[in-house]
């Protein structure tokens, strides 16, 4: 304990979304895992645990794809969205088959409120705001675009 | 699968009706269940050896509460076993109350949940969190949309319509007109059309209603202890499995039996149902009626298809020939499923499909009543199917 943090284990439990979240690699990067035995590669990432597949404990760091196709898709219509997410209604809800095969769970942004958001879509993923936390930090991670220029 | 000293039987249960008020404490709640069930089964409370307790621990805030449970029900100083685990925890509970039981350890075991949902918004039960919640609820994703998202995919892979989710739908509620413990018991019937549209009212017609605050209890002993109690003791098995909670490793997750699956099956369910099937000795062609937990009707084919009533893909078949109705072979969701009963969540959703099982193996459902059952079956799930189970009622008389 020291003058600058009188308090420390206050300070290390109590809630802090900015600390929170700058562990959380996954969310900004898409940052999964890879097995180094059998290199099946896992999101959300797995750190530290067991790989399924072999059970190797030898997970490393792995940035998955950034473009994709969707491959389930619905519209976040019926009124009951999740915390700080009312604002931008109805959202596209998505699935995304990434390019090296990990499915990853999001929203399609930057699309009209008629244009056809569906299964077979290409899609990138981009770096955006999120929503804004009762703290006042602001909340990134990945969301996507349609890939209107195409290829892997 | 070890050693089993005895067959399980279940002696009687009951779920709590709709409409708790909302100044019961989530104490009363269990404790109401946990009497009526003991009730029904005609054992006194002195006789019980073991509570296993299934709680939502997203909705009270008292924490570490077998000590408290055990207070509450008048147990203590024998034990209580507390599980969290989503929706079908009362599944998990069972499971453990099935084990305490068949290893001898315990002549006669409570199996309760309760649910205090409406401690929160209406919809807190399906809504409020994720199933990973750094990498879905956190961004933006909840329950429903996970419900909607498996929908849209199963839909496309296997071609059922709008049309198929409002028949099963209308059929629960044909049933939960005839179950007053249901939710919707005493509402206006809603009519085929009325919820086979394409609308955002229509699609929430279409998914579970919440039962609010909810507690189920049934009350399980060894199979030589069965006939002190009653001369219609039902056989219960149970088993459960997980998968993964993110939904996207739903898809070929690299483990014998969930590999090769994806998002439009229930690998889960297959894989708890096989245990449960071959624990009873059934098969699900001995299956004369059916219990399934149903949030959305898409899920409730999904269900069907791992309980093998149908096969893969053809769960929206089955109800178009009937096979939901009274006087099929196994007709299904009888209690009225979770757009009608309600989605009661760690309070009920999986005991309240073995208590209609066995109302209706003794021919006590009424208006509702399946003839000739022997054998019940039915299923529940927590988190998306991360966590299914299955459970198997047989007539033992």
């Amino acid at each position: 304990m020291s003058q600058d943090f009188p308090e420390a284990l206050v300070r290390v439990d109590t809630f802090s979304s900015a600390v929170w979240y700058r562990g959380k690699r996954g969310r900004y990067l898409i940052e999964g895992s890879r097995c180094g035995a059998c290199g099946r590669v896992y999101f959300p990432p797995r750190k530290g645990l067991l790989c399924p597949a072999c059970h190797e404990r030898r997970m490393e760091s792995h940035v998955c794809a950034d473009r994709g196709e969707v491959v389930a898709h619905v519209k976040d219509d019926l009124g009951f969205p999740a915390w700080g997410y009312g604002d931008d209604l109805p959202r596209r809800m998505v699935v995304v088959r990434l390019d090296d095969g990990a499915h990853v769970l999001g929203d399609v942004v930057d699309v009209g409120p008629e244009e056809e958001v569906g299964a077979g879509l290409r899609v990138r993923a981009v770096f955006r705001k999120h929503r804004r936390e009762d703290t006042g930090a602001w909340v990134y991670g990945f969301r996507f675009v349609p890939d209107r220029e195409g290829g892997a | 699968m070890g050693k089993t000293f005895r067959k399980v039987m279940m002696l009687g249960g009951a779920v709590t009706p709709p409409s708790i008020p909302m100044d019961w404490t989530w104490r009363e709640l269990a404790t109401e269940a946990y009497c009526l069930a003991l009730d029904a089964a005609g054992v006194k409370p002195r006789e019980v050896d073991l509570a296993c307790v299934a709680y939502n621990d997203r909705t009270i805030v008292d924490s570490s509460i077998g000590p408290q449970v055990a207070d509450a029900l008048a147990l203590a100083p024998k034990p209580v076993l507390v599980t969290s685990s989503a929706c079908a925890g009362n599944g998990v509970a069972s499971w453990a109350a099935w084990n305490a039981i068949a290893s001898g350890r315990c002549d006669i075991v409570v199996s309760l949940g309760f649910a205090r949902s409406d401690n929160y918004d209406a919809m807190e039960a399906m809504n409020s969190e994720g199933n990973y919640c750094d990498y879905d609820y956190l961004m933006g994703l909840t329950h429903i949309n996970y419900g909607g998202l498996r929908d849209d995919y199963y839909r496309r892979k296997y071609g059922a319509t709008i049309e198929d989710a409002a028949r099963w739908v209308h059929q629960c509620h044909w049933f939960a007109r005839r179950n007053p413990l249901a939710a919707e018991y005493s509402k206006p019937m809603p009519s085929l059309e009325e919820l086979s549209a394409d609308t955002p009212e229509a699609e929430r017609q279409r998914q579970a209603t919440n039962r609010g605050g909810v507690a189920s209890a049934f009350v399980l002993c060894g199979e030589e202890i069965a006939g002190r109690f009653t001369d219609k003791p039902v056989q219960f098995d149970v088993a459960y499995a997980y998968r993964p909670p993110y939904m996207g490793n739903f898809n070929d997750w690299p483990v014998e039996g969930l590999r090769g699956f994806d998002m439009a099956e229930l690998s889960g369910l297959m894989v708890a149902a096989k245990e449960a099937y071959a624990m009873a000795g059934v098969t699900a062609a001995d299956a004369g009626v059916c219990q399934v937990h149903d949030l959305t009707a898409f899920e409730g084919f999904m269900a069907i298809e791992a309980l093998g009533l149908a096969p893969l893909g053809k769960g929206a078949d089955y109800v178009r020939s009937g096979g939901m109705a009274l006087g099929s072979k196994c007709p299904v969701n009888t209690y009225g499923g979770g757009p009608a009963f309600g989605h009661g969540s760690v309070g009920c959703d999986f005991q309240a499909g073995v208590i209609e099982n066995f109302l209706q193996l003794r021919g006590e459902c009424g208006e509702r009543q399946v003839d000739g059952a022997r054998v019940g079956v039915n299923s529940s799930y927590g988190t998306h199917h991360s966590l299914d189970v299955a459970g198997v009622v047989q007539r033992r008389w």
